[in-house]
């Protein structure tokens, strides 16, 4: 079967890495052409990158280039999307594909419209340990679902710029996680309760946003679920998941750089988790560009949607609403026209 | 060492381990125990004297302090009868389902001027309380978290469940209490989720076998309780603290330290069964803590007080899961 080829646009710290990690890992996919208004073409020659352009219409006018790899800002993702998808480009989205509602529907319509598959980079869906608990779960092999736990802690809080265009820790953090609620149980979110606070960083809360939260999931069929999330452990990446039911419980426990336990005069020392999201999840950034790329090529669907991101999206706004108004909000509030 | 004489009022299962426990305390007599079915020829051989009635032990002047172990109906009025007759007394949780009645029951406590410690066992444990000193001692920072998963192996019958007041007051009322202990904080508001998804008969009972309980606290910090009434590999009972230096969690305690290695993959025992197993070390402790606070004359570490706020905040989830909303927590 043929290489796909494919372009990048954006070539920010993610895009960077989402385009090595095609050059590197991913074999079936030849990558041309990158565009970023910072371009760097030092770096685009070190990988073999035949075009670097500032000019994102390089790329979509491209006629070689069947897929398309969008790792440019959140705020220009839907943007891109409908600019690509009128090309006749199969895209690759960075998550968030924004913010609201509207513009992802928006961006599902223009992919339909434009033929194409579009695939969002919910990337934990295929780090292997998740997808592993996914599937013992789909299989039953904890039996019936009676809960999950999340939890999801970042090494350090972000600087205030980041935060003030985050979207929000609901929309920009936690929205990994209640897409991995919906992963791991194969089932909708119906109801969600949010307790929010700012304990890490006041200057966090200045801006408006919270930096600690608990988030409490009821899950089509009864299942509860809880997510906790802080911006700063001072110890690493705290990434854990349990799927706890009628027939036990699966635990998937932090990633260490190393496997050494030091007993030593202090206590028993393992290594600190991973430090960050990139090296936690290396193999899940390789592995959903490689089932992308899959995709394009024989034509099977995409295994995450712009659909699942427009229910993760819902779902942070209704965690957004429970924390406001301090009260549980049901998803389909909306659609029944209910509220306050 | 001075000499306390002690009686245990109820010789169910927890009754019966505080006894067996006492009987072995030094500077402890366990005189008498009283209960309505008690096997007198189970205590006669040790020299225990067995009695039907629990006011003729209370009425025993020969006896400092009493261990009430009765069923929870009966706790409030018999830790007032033996307060009267100037006994300390050690009261199972919950010392009543309604906070009137305990607030009267502290009362009465308070005007006889005897000690009253609360059988919060799980705050003895080693374990939760080197997470206590990890809080205390400044080892996580501020306090941001504190979270909790307590699962039982299996469920209460559905007649236990109808008189038990119902999960929060029954089950999570420990961990309720654990929150306040680990924190050093109140709890000011509470919102639960809940759902029968082990057994339809505790929720034909009117009750929940599974829920989530989120709680803001007055520190500012959030904690969660995450309960079921049945873990298949046994009593799953696990906490972490969570702050501004880092985390500690108190992991399951299993019978036995092994791995073993097969095909299918590696394997560790199961947890220890049930709280019987798990917290036995802290049954013990908590008695010896509420004798040696008799014999010093010392406030026990867990008061009257701490009994009856668990008391409101599981009153404040059962509202909230009944009106489908977050709770505030009446105060003591």
């Amino acid at each position: 079967m043929s290489t796909v080829t494919v372009g990048v646009v954006g070539a920010g710290r993610i895009g960077r890495m989402h385009a090595s990690n095609l050059v590197h890992h991913v074999p079936e996919a030849r990558l041309k052409a990158v565009s970023s208004p910072h371009i760097d073409e030092g770096w685009t020659r070190g990988l073999g990158i035949p075009v670097a352009t500032q000019d994102n219409e390089a790329v979509f006018r491209d006629p070689e280039i069947a897929a398309v790899i969008i790792a440019a800002p959140s705020g220009r993702h839907v943007e891109l999307i409908r600019r690509a998808a009128e090309a006749g480009k199969h895209i690759w989205c960075e998550k968030p594909v924004a913010f609201d509602p509207q513009s992802i529907t928006s961006a599902i319509e223009a992919a339909r419209a434009g033929g194409v598959q579009l695939q969002v980079g919910f990337n934990r869906r295929f780090d292997p340990s998740i997808r592993r608990l996914a599937e013992a779960v789909r299989q039953g092999e904890v039996g019936e679902l009676n809960g999950l736990r999340i939890i999801n802690r970042d090494p350090k809080a972000p600087p205030i710029d980041f935060v003030k265009r985050s979207g929000g820790m609901f929309f920009d953090f936690t929205i990994h996680d209640l897409d991995t609620a919906r992963h791991l149980s194969g089932r909708d979110i119906e109801e969600v309760y949010a307790a929010g606070a700012v304990l890490v960083d006041p200057a966090i809360g200045a801006a408006g946003d919270i930096d600690t939260a608990i988030v409490t999931l009821r899950l089509q069929g009864g299942a509860l679920c809880v997510i906790d999330n802080s911006r700063q452990t001072g110890y690493g990446y705290d990434q854990r998941f349990e799927a706890f039911g009628s027939k036990g419980n699966l635990v998937v426990d932090n990633l260490r750089p190393t496997t050494v336990e030091a007993f030593l005069d202090g206590g028993v020392f393992e290594d600190t988790p991973l430090p960050s999201f990139i090296e936690r999840y290396q193999d899940a950034f390789i592995e959903e560009l490689r089932a992308f790329i899959g995709c394009v090529r024989d034509g099977s669907p995409v295994a995450v949607t712009a659909e699942d991101a427009l229910a993760a999206v819902r779902a942070a706004g209704a965690a957004r609403t429970s924390m406001l108004e301090n009260r549980p909000v049901r998803l389909d509030e909306e659609t029944r026209g209910g509220g306050r | 060492m001075k000499q306390i004489t002690v009686g245990v009022i109820g010789t169910g299962r927890i009754g019966t381990i505080h006894a067996g426990n006492l009987a072995h305390m030094p500077g402890v007599q366990l005189k008498a125990v009283a209960d309505p079915l008690v096997v007198p020829s189970e205590w006669e051989d040790r020299g225990v004297e067995a009695l039907l009635d629990p006011h003729a032990l209370i009425a025993d002047s020969d006896i400092d302090a009493v261990l009430v172990c009765s069923p929870t109906p009966t706790h409030a009025e018999l830790t007032m009868a033996a307060a009267e007759t100037g006994k300390h007394v050690f009261c199972e949780k919950p010392i009543d389902l309604e906070p009137k009645r305990i607030r009267q029951t502290l009362e009465v406590v308070e005007r006889s001027g005897v000690q009253l410690q609360v059988g919060f066992n799980r705050r003895f444990d080693p374990t939760f309380a080197r997470l206590r000193r990890a809080v205390v001692d400044g080892e996580v920072g501020d306090l941001h978290m504190v979270k909790i998963v307590a699962r039982d192996p299996a469920p209460p019958p559905a007649e236990y469940v109808r008189d038990s007041g119902g999960m929060f007051l029954d089950m999570t009322i420990h961990d309720f209490d654990m929150v306040r202990f680990l924190s050093g904080s109140e709890v000011l508001e509470v919102h639960a989720f809940g759902a029968v998804l082990v057994d339809p008969a505790i929720g034909e009972a009117g009750d929940v076998d599974t829920a989530v309980v989120t709680m803001k606290l007055a520190n500012g910090g959030l904690a969660v309780i995450e309960n079921s009434r049945r873990a298949v590999f046994g009593y799953d009972q696990r906490i972490e603290v969570f702050g501004s230096r880092g985390g500690i969690e108190a992991m399951n305690e299993y019978p036995y330290q092994v791995r073993q290695r097969t095909a299918r993959g590696e394997r560790k025992a199961n947890p220890l069964y049930f709280f019987l197993q798990r917290y036995q070390r802290s049954f013990v402790a908590e008695v010896e803590t509420f004798v040696d606070s008799v014999r010093q004359g010392r406030t026990p570490p867990v008061t009257g007080r701490d009994g009856l706020i668990p008391v409101l905040i599981g009153l404040a989830a059962t509202e909230s899961m009944r009106s489908h909303r977050p709770v505030r927590v009446e105060s003591p």
